[in-house]
């Protein structure tokens, strides 16, 4: 009995599996190109991940992976349990909550107005203009940043020194060190943000406003009837992708922006791991904590899938 | 016929395309295991390939085809192949070699920082300290930087030797004279000088433009000064012969008052905090600030840019120890290195291999070695006129480019030897007040003791006191913030550091 059940499941199995071959082989050249990129990513993205069990080891890049200590959990306990974790994560949370309040719509309105430009020649210019801050390094932005904000010279201070007769000290104070933060990312990343947007908008069906002017929509009308929605589904996917990052307040801005001064809101996780990992030399905990990070960030983005779902939007997975 | 003709010419694309990226994690190993190989295979004729790792100042270090270099091979006889890493982010780049756990065979460590002591921990450097003594230069070490640079009394590295009274404070001596005022003895004459620094027009344009001191980001010259005030070095000892951190002694308030005092009447920059150090001397070069706290022998460097400006005003500079205070003359002194030369175990494999090594940093304490690496080669890079020894790279980059940097291998043991230049009235001045410095500077009790908490939270433990003290200066917390940050410091670790340095200190009496 058995023997031939086997057997009838093999009869069954074999030109499926075969016909599964026979397509691959059909498509060979698709596969063939596919293949650098999973190398890629198998080598310098999978491969690197096995890194992660250091957190729950004693590591030390003298004795290597396999003849270090194995601790457990003990780097995670005393994260949660150290004084500086609370103070980390209101900073992180605070900071990453501005991003999404104020820098996220940023380039979904720069792309509605750009959208309304009807000179082609001038939208275009606008367009690149608005690219090119993108390019710049942090270190660069930290500089001009400094050039403009300092007080005694700064640009920006001989303006308002001159208008409200008082100078601000952008740079050493903590109550302006987040608005600080924000506005440099906007200021860099907001035209670059933009081109999604407009490739979204490009896609939209030009009847549909023309059906709204014969409704007799107005400007704003249309935006909110025909544009908006038509980009609906892109910003739910942004979102979600940009909730997967929520803790990734980038080290090299903060980093280069915090000073004596403001440290105590600087302190982020990023800047942590920089300050516990690298000048330390505490290379387990630091991966410990940067662990915790990126499952915060797993769970927030299967969470935000989930609910974008559960409200009728395609989602991610 | 042309379809197909097409796929081979994208199969082919593709195939080169995967042997890169085959290739290049290839071409990693093997160039690991080259200079594995080259120190492993190491006969006695045969010269020994060396990685050295040193920082560098210029933003053109010499190549590996320098002839300096190639002498310093023969003299040596080493290959050697120099690792130059921006002094600007040292730090993070000896980090980040350590953590790769490739090391080069020698390595500069700019200091017993968190990640060299663990790395020593985990045997990632030789002890060289019993070998000292088979070598004639090696050996004529000073026991007591010796100890200063061990962890707990063992030595890892070479010490690169410098005056241990480096400190002092920088003056422009045209501003004095101007205003027609005299060096300061005194904490109350600096802190005139100072006000008129600001407030007297010293520079004479009638212009509102010039202020005190110049302060950066980096926090030493509130450490200097506030040793004038009797603040101990980093550790006090009290009557009962316990050691406590300098923010815990009573002249520390008083300093700190006066820091506030200067900060709020305008007399150092407002914008300090801020400040990149690395254009920390810019403004007493611009004439828009008189006075630096900075190592003494700045004090030449600044005076030659000026003077290059404006070789009108030919002496523009001048330079004091330290200012009198209730408590006395008091100075803050180096720990007479900048660093040290340590030999790694990754690469250095065997104790022979290793005694080659000790062997090269001994010659490079020779004095031909020492002119060589500071000076360059005569004839080409310099020339004895009449005795004396005139330089000539000073004009030329290119001659500049073969030879700077290479000092930074050196350690100057016994004393330096190499070629200096004739001496100006002001180098004069600093050399004496380095020598004078010697009997007023504070030594810190907990030199040589290595805490375990310190190496782990060190880092953290420092940045409270440095930012609080920062915050009280210029006002954002007041004497109750203060103390609150000191509690802070305790409950994040400072207890336990302070009760381990109190063991070790019985420990070694």
């Amino acid at each position: 009995m058995e023997n031939v059940q086997e057997q009838s499941v093999k009869a069954v199995d074999q030109p499926r599996k075969k016909s599964k071959w026979n397509q691959i082989l059909k498509e060979k050249w698709l596969y063939l190109m596919v293949l650098p990129g999973l190398i890629y990513f198998i080598l310098f993205k999978y491969v690197p991940m096995w890194g992660i069990v250091i957190a729950f080891q004693d590591y030390s890049p003298f004795l290597g992976v396999w003849n270090s200590e194995w601790v457990g959990f003990e780097h995670f306990q005393y994260f949660f349990s150290n004084p500086d974790f609370f103070r980390l994560l209101r900073n992180t949370f605070i900071l990453a909550l501005y991003d999404l309040v104020f820098f996220f719509p940023a380039p979904i309105i720069l792309s509605l107005m750009l959208n309304e430009i009807r000179l082609s020649f001038y939208k275009r210019t606008l367009q690149t203009l608005v690219y090119v801050p993108h390019f710049m390094s942090w270190v660069i932005i930290a500089s001009v940043s400094y050039v403009f904000l300092t007080t005694g010279g700064g640009v920006v201070n001989e303006l308002l020194s001159g208008l409200i007769g008082k100078e601000v000290n952008f740079l050493s104070s903590p109550d302006w060190f987040r608005p600080m933060i924000i506005g440099q990312i906007m200021w860099k990343e907001t035209g670059w943000g933009t081109v999604i947007f407009l490739a979204a908008l490009a896609s939209v069906d030009q009847e549909q406003y023309e059906a709204a002017i014969v409704d007799g929509a107005g400007r704003f009308r249309r935006l909110w009837h025909v544009t908006l929605p038509a980009l609906r589904s892109t910003i739910v996917i942004l979102l979600i992708l940009r909730l997967g990052n929520f803790l990734d307040t980038g080290f090299q801005q903060i980093y280069l922006m915090s000073n004596s001064l403001n440290r105590s809101v600087a302190d982020v996780f990023d800047t942590y791991v920089y300050f516990v990992g690298i000048t330390e030399g505490a290379f387990s905990y630091s991966t410990a904590v940067g662990l915790f990070k990126s499952i915060v960030g797993i769970v927030l983005i299967v969470g935000a899938d989930r609910l974008a779902k559960k409200v009728g939007e395609s989602g991610l997975f | 016929m042309k379809a197909k003709w097409f796929r081979y010419v994208i199969l082919a694309f593709l195939v080169v395309g995967i042997l890169l990226v085959a290739g290049c994690s290839d071409d990693s190993e093997t160039a690991g295991n080259d200079s594995g190989g080259d120190s492993d295979g190491e006969s006695s004729g045969e010269k020994m390939n060396l990685r050295v790792f040193v920082p560098t100042f210029s933003t053109e270090p010499p190549t590996d085809d320098s002839p300096v270099l190639k002498k310093i091979e023969e003299y040596t006889n080493k290959d050697i192949t120099m690792e130059w890493v921006p002094n600007s982010n040292l730090e993070d780049k000896f980090n980040i070699t350590l953590s790769s756990g490739d090391l080069p065979h020698v390595m500069y460590v700019p200091s017993k920082s968190p990640s060299f002591i663990s790395a020593v921990e985990d045997g990632a450097f030789w002890e060289i300290g019993p070998y000292l003594e088979d070598y004639p230069n090696l050996s004529q070490a000073n026991d007591i930087i010796l100890n200063n640079s061990s962890i707990n009394g063992k030595v890892y590295g070479m010490y690169r030797a410098r005056d241990l009274g480096r400190n002092g404070v920088i003056i422009r001596k045209d501003w004095l004279e101007n205003l027609g005022l005299e060096e300061p003895k005194t904490i109350d004459e600096f802190y005139n000088m100072l006000k008129a620094f600001t407030e007297e027009d010293p520079d004479g344009n009638g212009q509102d433009d010039t202020y005190g001191m110049v302060v950066s980001k980096y926090e030493g010259p509130w450490d200097v000064m506030q040793t004038w005030f009797g603040v101990p070095n980093k550790w006090g000892e009290d009557e009962n012969g316990e050691l406590y951190p300098a923010f815990m002694d009573d002249n520390y308030m008083e300093a700190l008052n006066f820091f506030k005092k200067l900060y709020d009447e305008g007399l150092v920059n407002e914008d300090f905090a801020v400040m990149d150090p690395a254009q920390w001397s810019e403004p007493v070069v611009a004439g828009e600030a008189g006075v630096q706290v900075n190592v003494l022998d700045e004090g030449h460097r600044i005076q030659e840019k000026i003077v290059d400006a404006n070789p009108d005003n030919a002496d523009p500079i001048t330079v004091i120890k330290s200012v009198e205070t209730e408590a006395g003359l008091n100075n803050l002194p180096t720990s007479g290195y900048s660093g040290m030369l340590a030999v790694s175990k990754t690469s250095v494999k065997s104790e022979e291999e290793l005694k080659q090594v000790l062997d090269f940093l001994d010659k490079m304490n020779d004095e031909e070695a020492q002119i060589l690496a500071e000076n360059g080669i005569e004839g080409q890079h310099y020339e004895i006129v009449d005795g004396k020894y005139e330089s000539k790279i000073t004009d030329d980059a290119a001659l500049k480019a073969e030879v700077d940097g290479f000092n930074q291998m050196l350690m100057y043991l016994p004393e330096p030897k190499s070629l200096k230049a004739e001496s100006t009235p002001l180098r004069e001045l600093e050399e004496t007040l380095k020598v004078e410095n010697e009997d007023i500077v504070v030594a810190n009790p907990a030199e040589s003791y290595i805490s375990e908490v310190y190496s782990k939270k060190g880092q953290q433990l420092d940045n409270i006191i440095i930012d609080a003290r920062i915050k009280y200066i210029v006002g954002q917390i007041d004497e109750a913030g203060l103390e609150e940050a000191v509690e802070r410091w305790k409950s994040s670790g400072g207890t336990e550091y302070m009760e381990e340095i109190n063991q070790l200190h019985q420990d070694a009496q």
